[in-house]
């Protein structure tokens, strides 16, 4: 606790925190002063004048605002004198004298600071009868945000918001006095990746989200009617997990918003996490569980279908368990990761089981200390990670950081992103981050502390001798960042107190993710501990991976192939566990396609989106069930498609970027004839065969013995019961209940897991460069991507990215091409037709093509390889295998 | 003793028998209603619900679900929707999509004509519930509309 003041309001003396203004102290001593500019996460501005106050001055007591008055040491506040009162009902008079009081049309009504406060602190009669002014009150500011003119009290709230966490002014105050209203500016469109947070921050109804527009009274939720249930949940769009609000009414999602959690997303949510709430209803989800027969999909009952899983599962579990496979998902909760690779553990018999596609293959563990340490530290270094587009909310944390507490940026990355508008940008080829990080160890090892730390770890000085080899003056040639800006950035690494390097996905999959990991984990020794992070893309990476849904951990990252820990679990689960690690998510699409993998299990993944080659793998199976809530690319060619419910349809916990293990309560009852993960995975566990007592789980196999049936531990009824199973077996989930967990989730300490202790040594490859294929291929993801969970809001189909593939003007240029003319892009694995579109943010010499576009060609093109292939762009020609592009 | 009982019985039954003429010789207070003569119902009365229309035809209701909410038996049903610029149901930007009252529930306290505000839900004079299939008892947005169609003046505006 900082230094103390003591201020006295209306004769009572209080104790509170210095340097904070006069409304916040008052909120934290219990006095409500009414406020409508004034926010706890905005500079005061003292637009409204709302919150009058007459203060003791030297010069006799004087009306002021209380929100611009900063507390100091005897400092008089008269709250409820006679004049402060006057003052105050004479500006809520005013107020109101233009404020239609439309409230029983108004999406405010009920959560509105204007209407509460006009009942507290307000006259009950107003003087004015004359007519109120006439503005719009219907002024779209975007497809998501509407505007009533009429209602804004001109509090700048929204103008401040967006300057002050995304530093984009995209919207201002036009004309004067009475006539002043809020807009956007011309040619500017409001397109901030959070601007629905401003919808959350309006005192009044100006502002209200256009896909949530007139479903739900927010005063429905108290007595007497109790027909809208806001529910408690977090968002499941990415892994910072922001807490959100989730109204539902007649089973129906009816708005969702940004609830509270300073550890977490602190009151902010970004536009996807808002307004994508087409998916929950969508008409496109799976109605009901379909089998294949004579090759056709054909709806079938729950009980056919499940049968027929447990059939074709049960004979290739008998014929050879390693044929049998099984992915689980990071964007499905805990409890049914846990529950998939319990079952394809004990009842089949395999380690194949794996979530990891599209990224983090090699990723640490532990992902971000806190969120807070963006908060605090001093030095950030981003590598291949785009936090505007993957993150957005903790990109205005990092926006801020740079901005307020003038912490120095570094993006490393292929393409210059937002937020290398915010530091220094020093570009990077795929796939050769490691050669660049090495560069900069080269660097760094001679210099104070990092010197210190490589006598003192093990492995230290070997490695200073290696990674010297690597000289800058080498790759800024190779990769093309100049050898000041690497000196730059150590000697600023050197200095810095709170450094903080962050990486994503894409450096830690295909063929450089080992030498990239290498490179990270010695750069946090020199750093020190939590000091480099690993940014997971999906709301469950690390849950799923906590929850063991790999082919060589089981739950809680430990070993499988350690007898000890196998004996630990044989002794929680009443079963043996296969001894050998198993296939990894690729391996297994692999072995698919060789004919060494027979049956696949997908639960809430894609594979066949991985390009053309995974089809072809997974068209080879014998069995395919695909557990799903849409039809995927996967799901058509599945035997077996069961339908799922989304996360909002059961009870589940997820576990963010930080490790924070975070509650998603049911907010209403299943779609359809969907059923929740968890339940479809007890149900076919309850299914299994029996084996009989002593018989062995495998052919041929003698001594091993399960010493009583599987399915004896399977009595869930709720996903409560799941959660405390976890809380037993993963020693970081020590603990936890669903009670405990709260609406604020807890975190589990980053040393409940190995971290790297010894510098190690592994040389990156470097992609000589092909003359066939000149180009690298940048692979981005955006917030706004093709997926269905997107796709399926329409109010967001103008903001979802276009499909296209975008070079540098200059090399549009060369290949003398017009801008928006089809180009062909072909890699070793496949080639498909984008319209091409310049874009000075992509480095020359690479396209840059997203993720998740209708079709995947990204994904198509990296094939088996990963980020970092090497493509070629082709005008004319003759036409190779076009990819598919699916609607 | 017993003379006094019997000329006190005879004045009370000529008391009671002079009602009983008294009433046979009026008309019969009875009304075969509804079918042959309808029962005038005070102006207060609380009857059958009714959706208003302005005399522009446009609906009264704007769906902010007030009614709904006032309703202590949960009979009210309302999902609003916004209106088309160019084809509005109701003036503003607000209209009920979905418009429902469960007259098996309802208990006739109106509650929701008082929460009205815009008076589109008023308690009519009709009292003639009666149904043979329980799903009658929903009445749908088209049932209590009334006028049913739009620009016919049923009552004039103050
Ligand atoms: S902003 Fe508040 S006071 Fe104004 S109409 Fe809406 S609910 Fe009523
Ligand atoms: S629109 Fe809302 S937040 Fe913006 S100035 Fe008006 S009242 Fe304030
Ligand atoms: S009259 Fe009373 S019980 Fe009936 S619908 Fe209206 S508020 Fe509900
Ligand atoms: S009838 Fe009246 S109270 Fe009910 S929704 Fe319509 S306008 Fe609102
Ligand atoms: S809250 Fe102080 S002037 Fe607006």
């Amino acid at each position: 606790m900082g230094e103390r003041v003591t201020i006295t309001i209306d004769g009572k003396e209080y104790q509170v925190p210095a340097g904070i203004t006069l409304t916040r102290a008052a909120e934290m001593v219990g006095i409500d002063i009414p406020i409508f500019c004034d926010h706890p996460r905005l500079e005061p501005v003292g637009a409204c004048r709302q919150c009058l106050v007459e203060i003791e001055t030297p010069r006799g007591t004087r009306l002021t605002t209380a929100c611009t008055t900063p507390v100091s040491d005897g400092l008089v506040v008269h709250y409820n004198s006679p004049r402060a009162k006057a003052a105050r009902e004479a500006t809520l008079e005013f107020i109101l004298a233009h404020h239609p009081l439309d409230c029983p049309i108004c999406d405010k009504g009920g959560e509105c600071p204007l209407q509460d406060q006009a009942m507290k602190h307000g006259p009950a009669e107003s003087h004015f009868i004359e007519e109120k002014t006439h503005k719009n009150k219907r002024h779209p500011l975007s497809d998501l945000i509407m505007l009533d003119q009429e209602r804004c009290v001109v509090c700048w709230r929204c103008i401040r918001y967006l300057e002050e966490w995304e530093f984009k002014p995209q919207l201002g105050l036009y004309h004067r006095g009475g006539e002043t209203v809020i807009d956007t500016h011309p040619n500017r469109p409001l397109a901030a990746k959070t601007s629905g947070n401003i919808i959350d921050i309006c005192p009044v109804g100006a502002l209200t989200n256009r896909v949530a527009r007139f479903q739900y009274r927010p005063w429905s939720w108290g007595p007497p009617s109790r027909t809208l249930e806001p529910v408690p949940t977090v968002c499941v769009h990415c892994s910072l997990g922001c807490n959100l609000q989730v109204d539902v009414r007649t089973h129906r999602v009816r708005r969702i918003k940004a609830r509270e959690n300073s550890a977490v997303n602190d009151m902010w949510i970004c536009d996807k996490g808002r307004f994508a709430q087409g998916f929950f209803h969508s008409e496109e989800r799976i109605r009901q569980p379909l089998v294949r027969e004579n090759g056709e999909l054909r709806p079938a009952t729950w009980d056919e279908a499940l049968q027929r899983v447990v059939d074709g599962l049960y004979r290739w579990a008998q014929e050879n368990p390693e044929a049998v496979g099984a992915m689980g998902s990071p964007k499905v909760g805990n409890e049914a990761n846990y529950l998939l690779q319990k079952f394809f553990r004990l009842m089949v018999d395999t380690n194949n089981i794996d979530h990891r596609w599209g990224g983090d293959v090699l990723a640490d563990p532990r992902g971000l200390s806190a969120v807070e340490a963006i908060h605090q530290a001093d030095v950030i270094v981003l590598v291949g990670v785009d936090l505007a587009e993957e993150m957005p909310v903790f990109a205005n944390f990092y926006k801020r950081a740079v901005r307020r507490n003038n912490a120095q940026a570094f993006v490393i990355h292929p393409r210059r992103t937002e937020d290398a508008d915010f530091g220094t940008y020093i570009p990077v080829l795929p796939g050769s981050e490691a050669l660049l990080l090495n560069a900069l160890m080269a660097l760094m090892v001679d210099q104070e502390p990092f010197a210190a730390q490589t006598r003192r770890l093990p492995g230290g000085r070997d490695f200073v001798t290696w990674v010297k080899e690597h000289r800058p003056e080498d790759i800024s040639a190779l990769v093309g960042v100049s050898q000041e800006t690497l000196e730059a950035l150590a000697r600023t690494l050197a200095e810095a107190q709170r450094p903080l390097v962050l990486y994503g996905p894409d450096v830690v999959r295909g063929f450089q993710a080992e030498a990239n990991r290498a490179a990270l984990d010695n750069l946090e020794l020199l750093l020190g501990k939590d000091r480099v992070a690993y940014i997971a893309p999906d709301a469950n990476s690390v849950g799923a991976r906590d929850m063991g849904v790999l082919p060589h951990r089981l739950p809680g990252h430990q070993d499988v192939t350690d007898a000890e820990v196998r004996e630990r679990f044989r002794r929680y689960w009443g079963s043996e566990v296969p001894e050998e690690a198993g296939l990894t998510y690729q391996g297994m699409l692999e072995a698919a396609a060789d004919g060494r993998l027979k049956a696949l299990f997908v639960m809430g993944a894609d594979p066949a989106d991985e390009g053309p080659w995974a089809e072809e793998a997974l068209k080879a199976l014998d069995v395919l069930v695909v557990q799903d809530v849409f039809m995927t690319r996967t799901a058509l060619l599945a035997d077996v498609v069961l339908p799922a419910s989304t996360y909002a349809e059961s009870d589940a916990t997820f576990t963010n970027v930080e490790r924070r293990v975070q509650r998603a309560p049911r907010a209403f009852r299943p779609e359809r004839d969907s059923r929740p993960d968890w339940a479809i995975l007890v149900d076919l566990a309850k299914r299994w065969p029996i084996r009989e007592a002593g018989e062995s789980k495998r052919k041929g196999r003698k001594g091993k013995r399960a010493r009583r049936s599987p399915q004896a531990r399977w009595n869930y009824t709720r996903p409560q019961d799941v959660l405390r199973e976890i809380a037993r077996v993963v020693p970081q989930y020590e603990g936890l209940t669903w009670d405990a967990l709260g609406e604020g989730g807890r975190q589990w300490p980053t040393d409940r897991v190995a971290r790297p202790r010894r510098f190690v040594q592994v040389t990156p490859r470097f992609q000589a460069a092909d003359p066939e294929y000149p180009y690298y291929l940048v692979a981005e993801r955006f917030l706004f991507d093709h997926t269905k969970m997107t796709r399926t809001t329409e109010e967001l189909h103008h903001v979802l990215e276009p499909a296209v593939v975008r070079m540098h003007p200059e090399d549009i240029y060369d290949l003398g091409i017009q801008e928006g003319s089809t180009v062909e892009v072909v890699s070793r694995h496949a080639s498909v037709a984008l319209p091409v579109q310049a874009d000075e943010r992509v480095q020359r010499g690479t396209v840059a093509i997203a993720y998740s576009l209708p079709g995947s060609p990204a994904e198509a093109l990296m094939g088996p390889e990963g980020p970092g292939v090497m493509v070629a762009v082709r005008t004319t020609g003759p036409a190779p295998r076009v990819v598919n592009i699916l609607d | 003793m017993a003379i006094k009982e019997l000329v006190e019985g005879g004045v009370a039954i000529t008391q009671a028998m002079g009602v009983t003429f008294k009433h046979l010789l009026q008309k019969p207070i009875t009304v075969q209603s509804p079918d042959w003569e309808p029962i005038a119902v005070y102006p207060r009365f609380r009857g059958r619900h009714e959706l208003r229309r302005y005399e522009n035809g446009l609906e009264r209701c704007i769906g902010c679900q007030l009614c709904e909410a006032s309703c202590p038996t949960g009979a009210i049903y309302v999902e609003a929707a916004e209106n088309d610029p160019e084809n509005p149901v109701s003036p503003g930007e607000r209209y009920a999509k979905v418009y429902e009252i469960n007259l098996l529930r309802c208990i006739f306290c109106g509650a929701c004509q008082d929460a009205c505000p815009t008076e589109a839900i008023v308690l009519g004079h009709n009292y003639t519930l009666a149904n043979y299939d329980r799903r009658d008892f929903l009445l749908t947005k088209e049932e209590l509309l009334n006028p049913p169609e739009p620009n016919v003046i049923i009552r004039a505006e103050e």
